[in-house]
């Protein structure tokens, strides 16, 4: 059929305007996809900045009453809040492990110190809450400022592809700084994080024995498990502590002069989507993660001495790793200590030593 | 001060429990967390023996799904 109505072939004027189509949107298509990324991006952009001001809030709240500051704690914490640790210069050929395990001590100490000095509760748990928290509030104040700069860069310049860019990734790291916000909660009130379940077990091996420090912030005992002498450690809780447990397991090999048979590392380990929360796997390599220093010293006295390293790892999300502790992980500790003690036996002989090292924030887990 | 905390992700609600356990008997008793509690911690005496319970495990629970 033919739309034909006062001499005008509208059938004809459709098909000559649909060849006007294509230009146009050649021409604004790419324009009102960036109105589209600007403006998901922008959504994801707002709900950062109430994520890292509830943080900000939730922290001065925190130091405040918990831990009785005196005055207005706002601008020191705004201060922590842009606090810059440059790390060294990575062309270094003779290595810069030591470099970076030095700048991150220096750091530590620092904020340690200015926290210590700022709230007036001097109850270790509370301030290594503190410092948690500011962690915590200056990680999602940093994620918040770098999308800032991308999403205004990208505005300024019109440049789809860096939106394109930083749009595809925009539910990951709004994912990541919902993982960071709940931490807030669970740290604010001390309990257990599930990233600290392997504190849970080396607690259960350290528990009523004497306990001596290895390292900063680092706890170790001696206990027995059918003839062999069991090196157990973890961070001191229970504060908001990792430790450092490459020193820790150095100290009791080169100064101490334990001769290992084996290290058994117990941590938690992300899983994938698809894996199931509080699964475990065994493997090898020494189960650590951070900044790469503590799993530095740890293979370098382990190969030095020719000390193999076994591993255990409790599966679970970093929403899961740094939120309380689920019922998943925390029951996955009983089969844990079975698969601990079977790699004990399988691995090690009777008047052998091993180092058992659990892995994690020891927040809420007590030794 | 007693507080039940409650974590939520954007589907789930959890509850957090204290889990004090008898080293005599072996008797188990689940409690809502309170501040202040901490794995190892000494716990209430165990209701089936009397002795001092100790805290062994705190974890969160899913108590309603939406």
């Amino acid at each position: 059929m033919v739309l034909q109505t006062g001499g005008i072939d509208y059938t004809s004027l459709l098909y000559a305007l649909s060849f006007l189509f294509v230009p146009v949107y050649i021409i604004l298509g790419p324009r009102l996809q960036v109105y589209m990324a600007l403006n998901d991006i922008g959504r994801g952009l707002s709900r950062l900045k109430l994520m890292k001001d509830k943080a900000r809030k939730e922290t001065i709240d925190y130091v405040t009453t918990t831990g009785k500051t005196v005055g207005d704690p706002s601008p020191r914490i705004d201060q922590f809040l842009d606090y810059v640790t440059i790390m060294p210069v990575d062309i270094d050929p003779n290595g810069i492990v030591g470099k970076i395990d030095h700048v991150v001590t220096v750091r530590d100490e620092r904020v340690r110190t200015e926290v210590g000095d700022l709230v007036s509760d001097k109850n270790p748990v509370t301030v290594s809450v503190s410092e948690n928290l500011l962690e915590v509030a200056g990680a999602l104040n940093n994620i918040h400022k770098v999308v800032r700069h991308y999403y205004l860069l990208g505005k300024k310049t019109n440049s789809y592809f860096m939106l394109l860019q930083l749009q595809m990734i925009m539910p990951q790291i709004v994912q990541e700084a919902d993982a960071l916000l709940n931490a807030v909660d669970t740290f604010k009130l001390a309990q257990p994080v599930g990233d600290g379940i392997g504190p849970v077990i080396a607690s259960r091996y350290m528990y009523g024995r004497d306990k001596q420090v290895v390292a900063k912030d680092t706890v170790m005992s001696i206990s027995e498990y059918k003839g062999r002498k069991l090196y157990v450690m973890k961070a001191e809780g229970p504060m908001a502590y990792v430790g450092q447990p490459g020193v820790g397991i150095k100290h009791i090999i080169d100064d101490m002069g334990v001769k290992p048979s084996a290290i058994i590392m117990i941590d938690a380990a992300l899983k994938l989507e698809g894996e199931k929360t509080g699964e475990i796997a065994e493997g090898v390599g020494a189960a650590i993660g951070g900044i790469g220093v503590e799993k530095y010293q740890i293979e370098e006295v382990a190969s030095g001495h020719k000390i193999p390293i076994y591993a255990i790892l409790v599966k679970q999300s970093i929403l899961e790793a740094i939120s309380a502790m689920r019922k998943e992980i925390a029951e996955a500790s009983d089969k844990v200590m079975t698969i601990l003690g079977r790699v004990i036996e399988e691995k090690t002989k009777e008047g052998d030593n091993v180092v058992i090292a659990g892995i994690g924030n020891t927040l809420g887990v007590a030794q | 001060m007693a507080t039940t905390s409650v974590a939520t992700d954007k589907k789930t609600k959890f509850t957090v429990f204290t889990i004090e356990e008898c080293p005599a008997c072996g008797q188990k008793t689940k409690r809502p967390f309170q501040t202040g509690d901490y794995i190892t911690k000494d716990g209430a005496k165990c209701a089936k023996c009397g002795n001092q319970t100790r805290i062994s495990l705190i974890y969160a629970e899913a108590t309603k799904p939406a």
